[in-house]
């Protein structure tokens, strides 16, 4: 059946704004001077014969002296005493740490150019997600310390232990601090405490940019636990959350992803089985996109909605209130119907920082016996284990003056702390100073001494994420500066008996016993990590006090739904990309587009549609955000399925010293959060007004037109269960031809992209950039639509009406609000048509097809006619404007000599003025081939993964042999929901896509 | 000067020679073979042992007088046997280096003898050594001069010539200027080059000679430019000057030292690789070449124990390294991608198919093109390797189903194809 459901990648081409259709009719987004040069004064000016003559010849002789270059001469210069695992030309891969993640390394030449998720790991299961992608890049960070520094002048590493030494004997009386983010290595915490014991008034404060205080203190409150629990997504079959954004930024969101994608992949699907999953959130996060019903709250409902919630499950609540949005009351009360339907196979997890609203979460959860199946408190998450009030006893401390000296490691208070101010006020009263920064950060630039820390990738290190898991971090490199391990300083300063940090955790794995089942520290490096028996985990039942939750919460949403001239709730929340902004220094992800928005380079105040209307703000209009402490002024984004009456905005931006990448990047929006009860809350009660001024966001979305063509498909899990076939729009394709068909006697290099899986998370855009050294443009080139990326992922809004279809722009006109949206992702990559329309206009056979179903690009045949991007129906392909990596005018990472190194050797640089776009990895089929051939074995499937399926948390993507019936991807591709995008048009694509299926419920 | 260098330099050589033989002579009371025991020894012996100096094995300097006859031809003959027996001084000996001494069964107790004669015949050597450095300095400084003295005779030749042409033509101005002077020329300068140029003035207006002569030069040119067009960038028989003369000629040639010994990623990688200078010393651990240089280390291959910083005596690489920075020959656009492994184990092809007679190459030039047209030549015509590599089996099975009895070249299986060298 033909879908004839109405989908936009934006507003704009919703509504056909005049801009919009302008800008379509048009290839480039600038206009040509076609006029200028074709109207009658320019072809109406007298070219001297002499003129003509002169400049011919100048011409002449110019390029026959640019083409006089001596041609140069190549060193080669050979290892003196090659170290015996390293073969010149082949990568070695290394298994290290990243955030708990169990990773491995590629090496080439011994230099670090990829990571990727280590198959072993338990949390990532070999994925990884956008931020662990790009972490390699921040290894040739130019904007980097190159040694230590004492009072702002360079100095060795001797003056500064010297220094310390003596500061830290001075402190007397006073107190010591070591402020940092989680640690959860087990022998970085073993370093602090032997730090402790040297100096007895020492004290490790440990405090999360984006805390979850609130989880572990209602945990505490409720079970005696005051830990973070870990969820278990993979057994729920209700998921029901309260503005928790898990696949995107929550606590472990590649974990979940691959926990969440197991319920509702093509295997679930085959046994007929699908998770459903409702989310109630305040601003349109990935985890509201993916949602099978999505309920749009302001962050003063959420509180009453669990409050409501748990009453209809039969939780004793008074003095609750009603919700004022009855859409939003008839969500909660359907939640609940499927909740109870679902005890002890589902999961309730809210994104709120309160202990009050944590109670109450876990209050349902307990009543609803999820202890033991989808949450797990027996083997708890170490992921973040910071503490904000500590912090702010501390920063109470330091102002009276009782703290001698503070050490900053992994953290940066002067940026990411909610009251600056007031931080660095009292951190000028502290004697000794010192930050483990490995730049001159917001707060590394008030201390004395910077005592630049490793890149993960030069040190040693471990980790234990969660209960039972442990693993190993290795060095990959020889550090590039003068830096030095953190804790190496730190054994220094204590006079530990054992000073060098590697063989510390050597000692510390086997005192702990780590080093069991592993037949030595080799064998431990070798595997990454090393997993326990996973307690079992065991039931509990809530002991919180939720009436006190109850008083706490209604009177917070009275605090916060105030009222008054512009009044707005205010909401916080964490990007997928740039995250808590530690990363924001890394052009990649600032490139990476929001999930959501679509939006590079920039922070932004979303609003809804209707509201903004209803205010007189249009989409890029500057406004200022005002709560009594803070206020800032950004750009809006027009965001559909925002909440009425409210605004978002990101933290993680507006760094002024984090280097040149993060310079200018939107505006700091930590010091909107508020301490309520003791953590800190993402939620205010703010104003908005405009501030006059229009600022252009370098948004990828708006791009091209989908000019009302079935691009995406969808079917729901009911039609699906009826006709597997359903929303595919089989039956109306034309397969009359042409063209000969290609004849494929090896290969046939096929993808096939479940649109069920995906989540959009991004991972393989930053995944492919790094395989394949695609260019950074920076934010002016995307606003010109020049972005590079080879894969994008679509978003598509299309609007649920109580379950009826709207397919007319009219109708939606007519609708009260622009809530009801949902959202479908759609990885976009070439296709590698068999019948590809770019292959027909090339007129010098720079695209052609290969005999193993790719199509191919041959950069140095191209002359840059264009004519193939005109021509593609699926917009995939990427044109040079400029010589990317020798042009200081995108100085983002290529253009740099140190850089530069992180560059994949296996992909050629393009050039300026050639066309380029996904090449399926063909660097990595050759390699698999070749690797095969030297084996003198026949290609396994499997044997070679592209970086996009290779990241990937969820399995969305599968590439593979087609003509190998027993291949993943043919059996994929067989799947009754595939289609291919544009099929009627007979393309012939290589990849094919299943349908989406939505788990909707009957209201 | 040159001959005459040269006659002296055998003078003196023969001289030595004859000295040293006639000292050895006398030395060798036993008369025991020197020549033979010299030829076991660089067979056997060098390896491990050097006379005067410590190799592997200890200095031999003196060996006969240290130790008994009897007990070194035991000890050479089967050291190990020696050793398990718990000969005294055979512990001690074994205890010089944790590389233990073979056993050479084969040889007979002449044989032992004959080479300790020669080790005995080469410890009188070195009193002949200073006269033999200076002829061999006397040989380099003769080289030079030489060449020295053809450059300047040609400069000082040259020079004199121009001195000449100009000093004549000062005369003759000078001449002209004093007839002028006396007003005796006048117009003669201007008639006689005239009546000489004549017939070529009217050549130059004849329109059919210089249509001929423009139509000569246009197809000159034009191909002279073509061919060099289509010879732009490259390179065949690119040979530059390499920090150390390396010779594959002597290395693969003579010695026929397999490529793979050195050019281990040939094998396995898209890399050939340039050996780093550890496999160098795998050999020139031991192999000084002092026979050819009186003694001493080659200078050659004392630039590699230069770059690592080697220290003969204690043979110890130090730290102050310098790498050694070699000119690359073939230079690959980045545009393509080429994997050694894929042609030489893959494929099977020898590396001289691409590389030409690299075994006889004193220095190594750029034998092929290395064009695309030259790749794609060779794509053509060379016939997969597919015996007994079941990678290829699909590609084959479906072939032969389409093209019975035709050859199944690297084009066939889509080696022409772009991205199979551009990515």
């Amino acid at each position: 059946m033909e879908s004839n459901k109405k989908y936009w990648k934006g507003l704009e081409e919703l509504q056909n704004t005049k801009d919009f259709v302008e800008k379509n009719k048009n290839e480039f987004a600038e206009s040509l001077p076609m006029e200028e040069v074709l109207n009658e004064a320019g072809l109406s000016t007298v070219t001297p014969r002499r003129d003509f003559l002169k400049a011919l010849g100048f011409g002449l002789g110019a390029v026959t002296l640019a083409a006089c270059q001596k041609t140069p001469v190549h060193k080669s210069i050979p290892y003196l005493v090659k170290p015996e695992e390293i073969v010149p030309g082949i990568p070695n891969y290394y298994t290290s740490t990243f955030n708990g993640h169990s990773i491995l390394v590629k090496t080439r030449e011994g230099r670090p150019i990829k990571i990727e998720g280590n198959p072993n790991c338990i949390l990532s299961k070999g994925a990884l997600d956008a931020k662990g992608q790009a972490s390699v890049l921040d290894l040739y960070d130019v904007s980097k310390l190159k040694g230590p520094v004492l009072n702002d002048a360079d100095t060795s590493w001797e003056k500064i232990d010297q220094f310390v030494k003596t500061e830290l004997s001075k402190t007397g009386g006073k107190s010591i601090r070591i402020v940092s983010s989680t640690v959860n290595s087990p022998s970085t915490k073993a370093v602090i405490a032997d730090f402790i014991a040297k100096y007895p008034s020492a004290k490790h404060v440990q405090v999360d940019a984006v805390s979850y205080t609130g989880i572990i203190k209602a945990n505490e409150a409720s079970f005696g636990k005051a830990v973070l629990p870990r969820y278990r997504f993979d057994n729920a079959d209700v998921i029901v959350s309260f503005g928790a954004d898990f696949l995107g930024s929550w606590i472990s969101p590649i974990e979940f992803n691959t926990q969440y994608a197991s319920k509702r992949n093509a295997a679930a699907l085959k046994g007929g089985k699908m998770s459903r999953h409702i989310q109630f959130e305040t601003g349109m996060s990935l985890t509201g996109t993916n949602a099978d019903a999505r309920i749009p709250l302001k962050p003063s409902e959420e509180g009453i909605a669990l409050l409501n919630l748990y009453a209809a499950l039969g939780g004793a609540v008074s003095g609750g209130k009603k919700l004022p949005n009855q859409k939003a009351e008839t969500g909660v009360m359907l939640a609940a119907k499927e909740l109870a339907a679902a005890k002890g196979r589902s999961l309730v997890v809210s994104g709120s920082n309160d202990i009050a609203t944590q109670t109450v979460v876990n209050a349902i959860n307990s009543l609803l016996g999820n202890y033991g199946t989808t949450v797990d408190l027996d083997n708890p998450s170490y992921q973040y284990t910071g503490n904000d009030a500590d912090f702010v006893t501390l920063v109470s401390e330091m102002n009276s003056g009782s703290v001698g000296a503070v050490f900053f490691l992994n953290s940066n208070p002067a940026y990411e702390y909610a009251d600056p101010k007031a931080f660095t006020d009292a951190l000028a009263k502290v004697a000794l100073r010192v930050s483990f920064a490995d730049r001159k950060d917001e707060t590394a630039s008030l201390c004395q001494v910077i005592a630049p820390n490793h890149h993960y990738l030069e040190s040693w290190g471990d980790s234990n994420p969660v209960e039972g898991y442990y693993t190993i971090a290795q060095p990959t490199i020889n550090p590039v500066y003068n830096t030095r391990n953190a804790e190496q300083g730190l054994l220094i300063w204590s006079d530990n008996a054992v000073q060098d940090y590697y063989q510390y955790i050597q000692n510390n794995w086997s005192k702990a016993g780590l080093t069991q089942g592993a037949t030595g520290w080799k064998d431990l490096l070798q595997k990454g990590s090393v997993t326990m028996t996973a307690k079992g985990g065991g039931a509990y039942s809530s002991a919180g006090n939720v009436a006190a939750a109850v008083s706490a919460i209604v009177a917070e949403s009275n605090a916060l739904a105030k009222g008054g001239d512009n009044a707005v709730e205010l909401h916080i929340y964490e990007s997928t990309g740039i995250g808590n902004g530690k990363l924001a220094n890394n052009p990649w992800l600032q490139e990476l587009p929001d999930a959501v928005s679509k939006v590079t380079w920039d922070n932004y105040a979303a609003i809804g549609p209707k509201y903004a209307e209803k205010l007189g703000i249009g989409e890029n209009d500057m406004v200022t955000v005002k709560t009594d402490k803070y206020e800032v002024t950004l750009p809006v984004l027009i965001q559909p399925g925002q909440a009425s009456g409210t605004v978002s905005i990101a933290v993680g931006y507006g760094r002024t010293m984090a280097g040149k990448a993060a310079v200018e990047v939107g505006k700091n929006a930590y010091p909107f959060l508020r301490l309520v009860n003791g953590t800190l809350q993402g939620n205010a009660a703010a104003t908005i007004s405009k501030a006059g001024g229009i600022y252009e966001l370098a948004q990828t979305q708006t791009h091209h037109s989908i000019e009302g063509r079935n691009i995406v498909r969808e079917t729901t899990l009911k039609d699906y269960l009826k006709d597997p076939n359903h929303g595919t729009g089989h039956g109306h394709v034309n397969h009359v031809d042409l063209w000969n068909e290609y004849e494929m006697p090896g290969h046939n290099w096929v993808m096939a992209i479940d649109l069920n899986a995906c989540t959009g998370c991004g991972a393989c855009i930053v995944a492919c950039n790094a395989e394949n050294n695609i260019p950074v443009v920076g934010r002016d080139e995307v606003r010109k639509r020049r972005e590079m990326h080879w894969l994008r992922i679509d978003r598509y809004y299309t609007v649920n009406d109580n379950g009826s279809k709207v397919t007319k722009e009219d109708e939606m006109e007519d609708m009260e609000t622009m809530d009801n949206v949902s959202v479908i992702h759609q990885p976009m990559l070439c296709q590698h048509c068999d019948h590809a329309p770019c292959e027909t206009v090339c007129p010098v056979l720079a695209t052609v097809h290969s005999s193993e179903g790719l199509n191919q690009m041959a950069y140095n045949r191209c002359i840059g006619t264009r004519y193939c991007a005109n021509n593609c129906p699926y917009k995939v392909r990427r044109f040079n404007w400029f010589n990317y990596w020798n042009d200081s005018r995108f100085d983002n990472y290529m253009n740099n000599e140190f850089t530069q190194l992180v560059l994949n050797p296996d992909v050629s640089t393009r050039s300026r003025g050639v066309m380029e776009k996904c090449s399926m990895c063909v660097q990595r089929i050759q390699a698999g081939k070749l690797q095969a051939k030297l084996d003198k074995r026949t290609l396994k499937d499997g044997d070679i993964k592209v970086a996009c399926q290779q990241t990937c948390p969820t399995n969305a993507i599968i590439f593979g042999d087609g003509n190998d019936p027993n291949s993943e991807v043919a059996k994929a591709l067989k799947s009754e929901r595939t289609y291919y995008v544009l099929e009627e048009i007979n393309t012939k694509p290589g990849v094919g896509y299943q349908t989406k299926v939505r788990n909707t419920a009957e209201v | 000067m040159r001959s005459i260098s040269l006659f002296f330099r055998s003078v003196t050589k023969s001289l030595i020679l004859v000295s040293f033989l006639a000292v050895a002579a006398v030395s060798s009371a036993s008369a025991q073979d020197v020549a033979a025991g010299g030829a076991i020894f660089k067979q056997k012996c060098t390896a491990c042992h050097a006379v005067g100096k410590v190799v592997v094995g200890p200095d031999l300097k003196g060996v006969t007088e240290r130790r008994e006859e009897a007990w070194l031809l035991k000890w050479i003959k089967n050291a190990p046997a020696l050793i398990a027996s718990g000969d005294p001084v055979a512990k001690e000996v074994e205890a010089f280096s944790p590389a233990a001494m073979s056993a050479f069964p084969e040889l007979s107790d002449d044989d032992v003898k004959n080479i300790l004669a020669y080790v005995k015949a080469e410890e009188t050597k070195p009193a002949a050594d200073p006269k033999a450095a200076g002829g061999a300095s006397a040989e380099g400084g003769s080289g030079e001069i030489s060449n020295f003295m053809i450059f300047g005779l040609i400069a000082v030749i040259i020079i004199a010539f121009i001195v000449i042409v100009v000093l004549n033509r000062v005369i003759r101005t000078l001449e002209r200027v004093m007839l002028q002077k006396q007003g005796v020329l006048v117009e003669d300068d201007e008639v006689v080059p005239g009546d000489r140029l004549a017939g070529l003035k009217r050549l130059t207006k004849n329109k059919k000679f210089i249509l001929f002569v423009v139509l000569l030069l246009v197809i000159f040119l034009g191909s002279a430019g073509w061919m060099g067009m289509w010879e732009t960038g490259v390179h065949t028989g690119y040979q530059p000057v390499q920090p150390i003369k390396f010779s594959h000629q002597l290395h693969a040639g003579v010695n026929k030292i397999d490529c793979q010994y050195c050019h281990t990623g040939a094998f396995t990688s898209k890399n050939a690789s340039i050996p780093s200078l550890n496999v160098c010393m795998n050999c020139h651990n031991y192999v000084t070449a002092s026979d050819k240089y009186d003694g001493k280390t080659s200078p050659e291959i004392q630039k590699i124990y230069h770059a690592l910083d080697y220290n003969e005596t204690t043979k110890q690489y130090g730290n102050n390294t310098k790498p050694v920075e070699w000119i690359r020959i073939h230079n690959l656009p980045d545009l393509a991608y080429f994997n050694h492994s894929q042609h030489v184990s893959v494929a099977g092809i020898e590396c001289q198919k691409c590389h030409g007679p690299i075994q006889t190459m004193e220095e190594v030039y750029q034998y092929s093109p290395l064009t695309m047209k030259w790749c794609v030549n060779c794509h053509k015509e060379t016939e997969v390797n597919h015996k007994d590599n079941p990678y290829y089996d699909r590609l084959i099975a479906a072939h032969d189903k389409l093209k019975k009895g035709e050859k199944v070249t690297a084009a066939v299986l889509g080696g022409l194809e772009c991205s199979k060298c551009h990515y």
